[in-house]
């Protein structure tokens, strides 16, 4: 097939935009649910999330003129942009016509939600909004070296940057380790207990998010949808090899990709509803001096791996 | 590892919510809405004295009072029927707070729209005390109505 074509289908169909965005709002409603169930609450709705953007979307902004107000308009675009394109680079299907060294892709789209948080929030010229950047910021700094180191861990241990070849590795005690390190990080990457100060809601609204309102601010939940998707699916395509061997059968890998992502949402819900909020200084020392030590002997046996074996 | 089993056990449980209709169970020792008995009454205001969020409210007119309480005000500490001597005012067990007690929650459009208002007659005091208290009692209302 034309491989621009395939990038093109990857991209807008699956698993792209066409299925990211209703299982952006499939996972927030899992999340949300899972939460409320363990707290003994109802919860929301199933169409709730999807409600909840058509309502901002029909909602009118305050007016915000100059290039000001257009930088504040154009962050969460780009956000939703990049995550879309961040999903659409996951090897879920056969074939799927990646190349090499789409994985430091990956990672750069991954992260550029984040910045774009962190800059919507200084351009909001909020007092809350700056405080969430900041500490997004901070945390932004901590969880990715972690982050970066583990998945380079496994990469290397793969001698491969290519996001095909490693669905496709099975796995080994480095890569578990990679994956373990990656999970713990994805808590401080989508911002939800026990890392969810930049838009820690009881002490400073939403954060970067407090002077967004209507399709912006629905854009910026669509982003947040969609950063679920693309890190529990990273997570689902690494763990998977099974991914990689249902490949004869494209119905079949896609269903495992998807089961395999709402299985660490779950895990991530549960790690949500039974931890409380730490402050910024206990969060940067979890990653600095807890978690470091274990990516950099991650890095380091798969450099030896690399290297000697 | 305590909050794991705590998070297991609410998830069997299931939602504790009440979903509309239902509503909670009264206490023995729920304080609702506050029950006025004008026949006990005797018009001293001692009650609208305690009352700090003043809910309560009393005019001393000539041989009547109008004693009125504004429960959307009421913050329900029953501190006016701890201080009433004459036993006139009442926790309601039964009664429940406003927004329970009708199907739909109540909605206001002008301040103190919920008050319920009781004028009542000042009964002559009891016989024993002859001249002299006849007297008392009248002017008494009027300071506390104006504390």
């Amino acid at each position: 097939m034309n491989p621009m074509l395939t990038a093109l289908a990857r991209l807008l169909i699956f698993p792209g935009l066409l299925f990211a965005v209703p299982a952006a709002w499939f996972f927030l409603w899992v999340e949300r649910k899972a939460v409320a169930l363990m707290q003994e609450r109802v919860g929301p709705p199933f169409m709730q999330p999807f409600w909840d953007f058509v309502k901002l979307l029909g909602k009118s902004t305050p007016p915000r003129p100059g290039i000001a107000g257009f930088i504040m308009r154009a962050w969460p675009l780009i956000a939703v942009g990049s995550a879309a394109g961040a999903v659409g680079l996951l090897p879920v299907l056969p074939a799927s016509g990646g190349f090499e060294g789409d994985l430091i892709l990956l990672l750069a789209l991954l992260e550029l939600p984040s910045i774009c948080i962190i800059a919507a929030g200084f351009s909001s010229r909020s007092i809350f909004g700056e405080i969430g950047s900041a500490r997004e910021a901070a945390l932004s700094v901590s969880y990715n070296i972690v982050f970066l180191l583990a998945i380079v861990s496994i990469a290397a241990s793969q001698r491969t940057f290519r996001l095909e070849a490693l669905a496709a590795m099975h796995p080994t005690f480095l890569t578990v380790l990679g994956i373990v390190a990656i999970l713990i990080c994805l808590p401080a990457k989508l911002h939800i207990n026990p890392f969810s100060l930049p838009n820690a809601e009881q002490e400073i609204y939403s954060g970067p998010m407090t002077e967004y309102a209507g399709p912006e601010l629905a854009m910026w939940e669509l982003a947040h949808g969609l950063e679920w998707v693309a890190a529990t699916g990273l997570v689902a395509t690494l763990i998977a090899p099974h991914i990689a061997l249902a490949w004869g059968t494209s119905l079949l890998a896609g269903f495992i990709f998807v089961v395999l992502s709402v299985a660490v949402v779950l895990l991530l819900s549960v790690l949500a509803a039974a931890t409380a909020r730490l402050a910024i200084d206990s969060s940067v020392r979890f990653y600095w001096q807890c978690t470091l030590i274990f990516a950099v002997l991650a890095i380091s046996s798969a450099l030896f791996v690399r290297f000697w074996l | 590892m305590n909050i794991l089993t705590m998070l297991w056990k609410n998830l069997r449980r299931g939602y504790q919510t009440l979903l509309f209709p239902a509503r909670p169970k009264v206490t023995a020792r729920f304080r609702g809405l506050v029950q006025f008995d004008p026949a006990l009454c005797t018009g001293c205001a001692v009650c609208r004295m305690r009352c700090t969020s003043r809910a309560i409210e009393f005019k001393a007119g000539k041989g009547e009072f109008t004693w009125s309480y504004n429960p959307g005000q009421c913050t329900f500490c029953g501190r006016c029927v701890e201080g009433c001597t004459e036993h006139a005012l009442k926790e309601g067990h039964t009664e429940h707070a406003l927004s329970q007690q009708q199907d739909t929650p109540p909605v206001y459009t002008t301040q103190g729209e919920l008050k319920t208002s009781y004028t009542v007659a000042r009964r002559p005091p009891a016989s024993k005390p002859v001249a002299a208290p006849v007297a008392a009692p009248t002017p008494n209302p009027a300071p506390g109505g104006a504390q």
